[in-house]
């Protein structure tokens, strides 16, 4: 017990030193520049950042922005696991996507935001944009795991006549989980970038986009710092709790 | 007398090639219900192609199979375990799309104490042995009503020991309910101890 608590400080010692050495590379890259408005210290940013939390306004704007990413990664998710598995069992209807997701990997994000901005509401925007980049993340993730089931537990199951919802269930679904999880992991941080690339365009009444652009618009970079600072621990916050999220249910399985 | 036999599982003039493999070749067998008829051969010799073609998980080029009951029970060579799953829940598995989990727990657990891994029932296989795994593949075959048991090279790859031990709890289990098997191996030495008939498939056909 003693050795693990000793384990776990020194791990977070560790982590703490790299963060502290790269916020003072940019202390002394804000020293050597000498220009609050190309780069401000991280001390100005912390002093801003103190005072815009301190507004409900602040607030309103992180939740907002937060629900957006939420609900786009929850209809990513449902909808790339879902057609993902059907495509998987199915060839065909794996064929006919192709070509769908061809077009939206290659399609650049800014054409997405901008047909988005014809097509919906600008509190929607976000939504749409990040179901559209996300979605193919984990479709194919899903996609690749039904690919690497093993062909072998497949003939066991057919010859002892096994229901396929069970084959799904027990043999799909846990072999898929690993490919789900890779892709979740990499559209937190891809939904929060697009999400914010969306409002920037999109300007909702609250955003956090709505506060980077106006902070670039009044020359207020320490604002726009702070304002980065917030999508970037939002971004990591999300991942640390998707990660505990998934530990803490394989530790439950595996009791 | 060859006409009082009841046959389980008739093969007529079964051909298969891979490529330009001819593997089988006008292939006639009879396989007798309720008695164990081992398939020995060299490897190359189709042995495993003929046990597929029989379940159905391949289709022969020509000829046919005629089964008296479509239920098969299979042993693979490899263990072919659900890793996710325990081994109770892995036997169950094979059981729950025709029984409810009340029928089909008896069952389990019956062929659980059979081959003497009641305690084991909550382990996953990765927590097994060799042996054990191979233990849970015969509890399963055996657990799934069916009146025809494949069984590809078994006991292969366990030591001298664990094969006596678990050919000892087969051929326990098999005495308990018999049904017909079909079993295909190398040694001469198992063929000759479990087999009622010996069938030799040899190369020379080809």
């Amino acid at each position: 017990m003693k050795t693990s608590i000793t384990q776990v400080s020194k791990k977070a010692f560790k982590k703490l030193s790299i963060i502290m050495f790269w916020i003072m590379i940019w202390e002394l890259g804000s020293l050597f520049i000498h220009n609050v408005i190309l780069l401000p210290s991280p001390v100005e940013v912390i002093q801003v950042l103190s005072k815009l939390v301190l507004e409900q306004y602040f607030w309103l704007c992180v939740f907002s922005s937060i629900a957006r990413v939420i609900i786009g990664l929850v209809i990513s998710i449902g909808l790339g696991v879902v057609v993902g598995i059907i495509a998987g069992l199915n060839k065909y209807v794996e064929e006919i996507l192709t070509p769908f997701l061809v077009t939206i990997k290659s399609t650049p994000i800014m054409s997405i935001i901008i047909l988005a901005l014809v097509w919906f509401k600008s509190t929607n925007v976000a939504i749409f944009t990040a179901i559209l980049i996300c979605f193919p993340v984990i479709y194919t993730n899903v996609l690749q795991g039904i690919k690497a089931v093993d062909v072998q537990l497949l003939q066991m199951s057919a010859l002892y006549k096994v229901k396929r919802k069970y084959i799904i269930r027990d043999i799909y679904i846990p072999s898929i989980k690993h490919y789900i999880i890779s892709g979740v992991l990499m559209c937190l941080g891809l939904a929060w970038k697009v999400s914010v690339t969306s409002e920037v365009l999109a300007t909702p009444k609250y955003s956090i986009g709505l506060n980077l652009l106006n902070s670039k618009a009044m020359l207020e970079t320490s604002e726009l710092f702070a304002w980065t600072v917030v999508v970037v621990l939002l971004s990591f916050g999300f991942e640390s709790l998707f990660k505990y999220y998934v530990k803490k249910t394989d530790r439950l399985s595996a009791e | 007398m060859e006409n009082d036999k009841e046959y389980q599982v008739q093969v007529k003039n079964l051909n298969k090639s891979f490529g330009d493999n001819k593997v089988l070749v006008n292939l006639n067998l009879n396989f007798e219900k309720n008695k164990i008829t081992v398939v020995t051969g060299p490897s190359g010799c189709g042995k495993t192609t003929l046990l597929n073609i029989i379940s159905g998980i391949e289709k022969p080029d020509s000829g046919e199979v005629i089964l008296k009951d479509h239920s098969i029970s299979f042993i693979f060579q490899e263990d072919r375990l659900i890793p996710d799953l325990t081994v109770y829940k892995n036997i169950e598995f094979v059981l729950k799309s025709t029984l409810t989990p009340l029928e089909s727990k008896p069952i389990t657990e019956k062929y659980l104490e059979l081959v003497k891994l009641m305690e084991a029932k909550d382990k996953y296989p990765e927590q097994l042995s060799g042996g054990m795994k191979r233990r849970v593949a015969v509890a399963r075959a055996f657990a799934y009503r069916s009146d025809l048991l494949i069984m590809d090279e078994p006991f292969k790859g366990l030591d001298d020991k664990l094969k006596k031990e678990i050919v000892d709890e087969f051929l326990r289990i098999y005495n308990q309910d018999k049904r017909t098997v079909i079993l295909v191996t190398h040694d001469m030495d198992e063929a000759v101890f479990l087999g009622d008939t010996i069938i030799d498939l040899n190369c020379n056909k080809k």
